[in-house]
């Protein structure tokens, strides 16, 4: 019941709660907000199911960035599935060992390798490269040193210097039912656990919307099928009402 | 007399990607629309000319525009989408072709977007009212009104950059959004809302009266009678046709384009498809999808829609243009649907290439190939029949038809190199409404890379003419092409080729008119 | 800006072309020739387009397109100028926008 875990538990607490609020409010204005127009990028899919192939195909294997450049595709696949991977062996720490997160343990940990060599490899091309220089932002390299820093600092708890991580699991199994357990006061965990609270928090103000957003592009997630069934929006339809007078006007215009 | 220089093409068939040279483009936009012609698209105008000529801005413009961006954002979901999820991974970075031809950076897609998302940040988002250096967002200045004047006007909406993000963030979609605003303080392109404003008036982009295009069509009919012996139509206004063909209006004006409407107009013939224009909706175009304008996109669909219901057609058929058959295939039904009214057999609207194609597959259509024997052909993808539209019932017909409709008319069809046709093509560089003089150096240099494309097909295959389905491909081309060292005429429209392989084997049209039938009978009898 | 002919002042468009088209006369289109970057010197064979322009859009309210030209061209002065080859000769921007320009017709809108 230490400051730090008291201190550290709270911005869990917090963390959760702002990353799932603003990502939940982001998502339902993606999902409400209309597209008013059918504009997927052609050749689209005809069908619901090819719409979900072609989701499929860019959300896990990232095909249009393979399309646009191999190399930023290397990385950022690189980092991607090195994270799930990473992500997946954390889950450890909130529910019980099974046989599958079991087998995944060590590609996990190694994953943490890939992670930072993706991350270091993005970093260089946007530092190297003038165009994504010209349009980088400071928060884009924010992100990318926050993401280095959390996987540097979790490397250095598995390959360093290790620290008591039944303990840590204990501290977040206590926050799942609102206990205060306490928390190693290793200072890499706690650099690790602030940083990954950071994430947390700028997720849903941050460009890492990309990752929920993704889903509802209109420009991938259209059916193509204009021609067969009338696409309008509810504004849209309101206009027809409206003007219908607006038709008439024109007609004898 | 030009102060810059048309880019050098390599001619090693890629597209070599430049060192960025901020600024190369800054200034360059097009001329802003008199408050004259913004009126009539129910555009802001009260805004007049400062002492020096320039247009000011209209009273609370920052205000109006922030507010028109906000409903904007609410009303379509690819606005606010595309401005919150980009990573700025730079995919896009390399894919404009105004970047590739002008090396300006801000001609690159993402950083295209940017002058719009650096303001939408400012103003609506918690990080850029907070922290607006970290994130990059500026405040809404004239200098950055006058950036999206120029650089909204410098993206031809072709949606290459689209097919390469990620996430398929669309900069087209921001381009239109941001002219949308900018029309509504002050800054409306001359060219477009002149064209439109035309459409409104008269009917055709081109101002084209009736009498005009009667006179047009009469003298296309004379010339086709002299080069072939037959009488073929071109009904205007002919209620009770089946087809009610809707053509940008360049088809009646300009070559190659009237070359392509000679080939419609054999192709009906030969069919046996009764068809019609129509001067109240004589224009496929529909440049109201250019400036991002809903409304005004509607209003000139729906002349189409009320033509084809005074004139009692069946089907609708477009001509060859690109963004023609974009607002046409994906809008049509949308703004000025539903066309229950119109024969279910047939989609509306059809490509006048899916009728030609299942006519030649269908064997109604005498073909001599080696008409077309001294040309060695490739064909131009244009940009919003490729990523924006579809030809026949299966994803990527749009590739299909146009080459097998040329392949079936040409012995000699060569592709040009893959990543730059089909969903990968380049725009011709007078797409988006860029279509004028006064962005002459814009439009040569964003035709940098498909001329690369062409010239390297020409070089290593002998290729001597480029067929394009779009009337603004095709007049961009003529204007464009000579200055990479090609020749005027070597653009062909597609159905052009038809029409020059095409036997007729119809003696009569079945429009024929009377007193044509009785000419034929006199001169039969002496 | 403006063109000063004879003491008159001529508004004209950023492009060149009459923002009145009831300012025409033959002076003024000789003056538009000469005004631009590349100095245009009107000749006989100029004016026939000219005046070829002028009579139609007359009839049409609008300028003919390149194929109703040359036709008429080829009618009036023979085949062998008939072509279009023969009035970007004379007119190197084209004769639908120079021309058009000189002859004091509206600029052709649209994708031409």
């Amino acid at each position: 019941m230490t400051f730090v875990s008291i201190f550290y538990g709270l911005l869990f607490w917090a963390a959760t709660l702002v990353l799932v609020v603003g990502v939940g409010r982001k998502i339902y204005l993606y999902a409400t907000i209309p597209a008013p127009l059918k504009i997927p990028t052609t050749p689209a899919p005809v069908t619901q199911v090819g719409v979900v192939g072609r989701m499929f195909r860019e959300v896990v294997l990232f095909e249009s960035l393979f399309r646009a450049n191999k190399y930023t595709w290397l990385f950022a696949f690189m980092f991607h599935m090195a994270l799930w991977l990473v992500l997946l062996r954390h889950t450890r720490y909130f529910m019980d060992m099974n046989s599958l997160l079991s087998f995944i343990q060590p590609f996990g940990k190694y994953a943490s390798f890939a992670m930072v060599f993706g991350l270091a490899g993005l970093w260089a091309r946007r530092l190297l490269v003038d165009r994504v220089r010209y349009i980088s932002a400071p928060s884009d390299h924010l992100m990318l040193a926050l993401l280095i820093g959390i996987g540097l600092s979790g490397m250095m708890m598995t390959f360093v210097s290790p620290t008591d991580i039944t303990m840590v699991k204990g501290f977040f199994r206590g926050l799942m039912t609102f206990d205060f357990h306490p928390l190693p006061a290793s200072p890499i965990l706690l650099v690790h656990l602030f940083l990954v609270a950071l994430l947390m928090l700028i997720f849903p103000i941050s460009k890492l919307l990309h990752a929920p957003g993704v889903f509802f592009s209109p420009t991938r997630n259209q059916v193509d099928n204009p021609r067969e069934k009338r696409h309008i929006a509810a504004w849209a339809l309101a206009l027809e009402k409206n003007k219908q007078s607006d038709r008439n006007e024109v007609k004898h215009g | 007399m030009a102060d810059y220089e048309v880019p050098k093409l390599n001619g090693e068939g890629y597209i070599q990607i430049p060192k960025i040279k901020p600024g190369a483009m800054a200034g360059k936009g097009p001329f802003i629309a008199k408050p004259d012609f913004q009126k009539a698209l129910n555009f802001p105008a009260d805004f007049q000319a400062d002492g020096a000529g320039k247009f000011e801005l209209v009273p609370d413009w920052k205000d109006r525009a922030l507010n028109k961006l906000d409903d904007l954002r609410h009303r379509y979901r690819s606005l606010q989408l595309y401005l919150d999820i980009c990573v700025k991974c730079g995919a896009c970075t390399d894919k404009c072709h105004y970047y590739v031809g002008t090396h300006d950076p801000k001609n690159m897609p993402v950083a295209r977007q940017d002058l719009l998302r650096k303001v939408y940040r400012r103003y609506f988002t918690f990080a850029g009212k907070h922290f607006p250096k970290l994130v990059g967002a500026v405040d809404l200045t004239e200098e950055v009104v006058d950036d999206w004047y120029n650089y909204y006007h410098q993206c031809s909406q072709c949606r290459r950059c689209s097919v390469y993000c990620p996430y398929g963030i669309d900069t087209a979609e921001v381009s239109m959004a941001a002219r949308e605003i900018l029309d509504h303080i002050g800054r409306g392109s001359k060219y477009n809302n002149e064209i439109i404003s035309k459409v409104f008036k008269v009917g055709n982009n081109l101002g084209l009266p009736q009498p005009a295009l009667a006179d047009t069509l009469e003298g296309l009919e004379e010339d086709v009678e002299a080069d072939t012996g037959i009488k073929v139509r071109f009904p205007l206004d002919e209620e009770g046709a089946e087809v009610l063909l809707v053509t940008p209006s360049a088809d009646f004006f300009a070559e190659p384009h009237v070359d392509g409407l000679m080939g419609y107009a054999k192709v009906f013939h030969e069919a046996g498809i009764s068809w019609t224009l129509s001067s109240y909706a004589s224009e496929g175009a529909n440049f109201g999808m250019f400036i991002g304008s809903y409304e005004n996109m509607r209003r000139i669909a729906l002349r189409i829609r009320e033509a084809a219901i005074k004139l009692k057609v069946k089907r609708i058929v477009f001509g060859e243009c690109g963004h023609a058959w974009r607002v046409a295939y994906s809008f049509l039904n949308t703004l000025a649907g539903p066309f229950d009214f119109l024969d279910p057999k047939y989609p509306v609207p059809q490509h006048i290439l899916e009728v030609t194609w299942g006519l030649i597959q269908n064997g109604k259509l005498v073909i001599d190939k080696t008409q077309n024997d001294d040309k060695v052909l490739t064909f131009h993808d244009s940009c919003n029949v490729a990523r924006g539209s579809r030809m026949g019932d299966k994803p990527g017909g749009q590739f299909e038809y146009p080459r097998n409709v040329i392949k079936a008319v040409c012995n000699h069809f060569v592709d040009m190199p893959a990543d730059t046709i089909h969903d990968a093509t380049y725009c011709c560089g007078g797409g988006g409404g860029l279509l004028t003089d006064d962005l002459m150096e814009l439009r040569i240099k964003g035709a940098q890379p498909r001329m690369e494309a062409l010239k390297y097909v020409t070089e290593q295959q002998g290729v001597t003419h480029m067929a394009a389905i779009c009337a603004i491909c095709k007049s961009q081309f003529t204007k464009v092409i000579p200055y990479y060292g090609f020749k005027m005429d070597q653009i062909v429209s597609v159905h052009q080729l038809v029409s020059k392989a095409l036997v007729l084997q119809r003696p009569v049209s079945v429009q024929a008119r009377p007193d044509d039938d009785d000419e034929d009978d006199e001169n039969d009898d002496a | 800006m403006a063109l000063d002919i004879g003491g008159k002042t001529i508004a004209t468009d950023e492009e060149g072309y009459l923002e009145n088209l009831n300012d025409w006369t033959p002076e003024v289109a000789t003056a538009m020739a000469l005004a631009e970057e590349t100095p245009v010197a009107l000749n006989d064979e100029h004016w026939e387009i000219i005046n070829f322009l002028r009579e139609y859009y007359e009839e049409y309210q609008i300028a003919p397109a390149v194929r109703v030209l040359t036709k008429a061209v080829g009618k009036r002065l023979g085949a062998d100028k008939g072509n279009s080859k023969y009035l970007y000769s004379l007119f190197p921007y084209g004769p639908g926008k120079q021309a058009c320009k000189y002859a004091g017709l509206p600029k052709p809108t649209g994708c031409v």
